[in-house]
């Protein structure tokens, strides 16, 4: 510690104020129109108290297990939809020979290499694809269920641990005076 | 006679009273809030009067600093951040004013008047001196001296309250010790600081 030190300690020591100062603040404070804490502050300071904190854990917890639940039963009946979806494997479409219309025929006559497919027809085979893709991606979307499956029981574990601890701290606070 | 133990316990007393303070301040208890004014005014104030060199306006920007306390009273965890929050808030707010009133003084370092008795004679000269070297410094500079030695704090915490890197708070206080160390060498002679 240098004298310098010692110096700068000596000259910026503390210094008091006027004997009415707390009271000029006071004074202040009364004439200032009163500011209403905002709605997310009070929610905070809600919180902050030992109790509500556990409560909001536990609601967090329930809400974590209630969207895990749906999600699970959600992707097991997609699952199940696809594997009955498998056993009656639709049949592609026959395609029949319909009636030509005057405009096909305007069309054929301007281009008589072009292969008119009619548009009932295009759907059917659309829809057939699409059946089609799905059955494939069964498999890949069990192991997905599978997955989602283990997810939601490591968030039930985790989740009934958090309660069992809020529930512990919500009793040991109503033991305490 | 009160040992360790002792002095342990009555500051936990004391950092628990003011724990209780805060809460009740902040549901709007004025009294707490006073008691809490009372406690701080000396830090607030002779931060303010040392910066601006001006008890005026040093007490109207403490009044200032404790209004904005009431109102964010809400915010206060911990006797400790009731500090860290007046020192910074003050801190912030003197800068702001000082620059916004241009009152840095016009007065260059080699303007400061010497002093005609030796240090040894005249503590209160030394210091006024000192107190008028410091003022010639800008704006943070004279802060992070204030808060190192009105305050004691160290560079870290000179660096939070001041939104600062570390290493400025350092090179300012090296600068502003090695120009003070000068000044004062030529005023006092063969006196080592």
């Amino acid at each position: 510690m240098s004298r310098l030190d010692d110096e700068l300690r000596n000259a910026f020591k503390r210094q008091q104020p006027p004997a009415d100062f707390s009271a000029r603040v006071l004074e202040r404070v009364a004439r200032q129109p009163e500011t209403r804490p905002s709605l997310w502050q009070r929610l905070s300071a809600l919180v902050e108290t030992p109790k509500m904190r556990w409560v909001a854990i536990g609601v967090t917890a329930a809400l974590l297990i209630a969207i895990g639940a749906a999600q699970y039963s959600r992707l097991t009946s997609k699952a199940v939809d696809d594997t009955g979806k498998l056993s009656q494997v639709v049949p592609p479409p026959q395609e029949k020979k319909a009636a030509v219309k005057p405009a096909e025929i305007d069309s054929l006559i301007s281009h008589p290499n072009a292969v008119v497919v009619p548009k009932k027809h295009t759907l059917s085979l659309k829809r057939h694809q699409l059946a089609a893709a799905r059955v494939e991606k069964a498999p890949e979307m069990k192991s997905e269920a599978e997955a989602a499956k283990d997810k939601l029981m490591l968030a039930l574990s985790i989740a009934s641990s958090a309660l069992n601890d809020a529930q512990k701290a919500v009793h040991d606070d109503g033991l305490k005076p | 006679m009160v040992g360790w133990e002792g002095t342990i316990a009555l500051n936990n007393a004391t950092g628990a009273r003011l724990d209780d303070r805060i809460e009740r301040s902040a549901l709007g208890d004025q009294l707490a809030f006073e008691q809490i004014v009372t406690q701080h005014q000396g830090m607030v104030f002779s931060i303010a009067c040392h910066f601006l060199r001006d008890r005026s306006l040093a007490e109207e920007l403490a009044q200032e600093v404790f209004l904005s306390l009431h109102q964010n009273m809400h915010s206060i965890k911990s006797p400790e951040h009731l500090t860290f929050w007046l020192r910074k808030v003050t801190s912030h707010r003197c800068i702001d004013q000082s620059r916004r009133l241009k009152l840095r003084p016009t007065v260059s370092l080699e303007d400061v008047a010497e002093p005609a008795a030796s240090a040894s004679e005249n503590d209160l000269f030394l210091s006024e001196m000192l107190r008028r070297v410091v003022d010639t410094l800008p704006e943070k500079a004279r802060m992070v001296v204030i808060l190192r030695y009105q305050e004691d704090l160290e560079p870290t915490e000179i660096a939070r309250v001041l939104d600062m890197p570390l290493n400025t708070v350092k090179s300012h206080l090296r600068r502003s010790l090695s120009m003070l160390r000068d000044k004062l060498s030529r005023t006092l002679g063969e006196v080592t600081l």
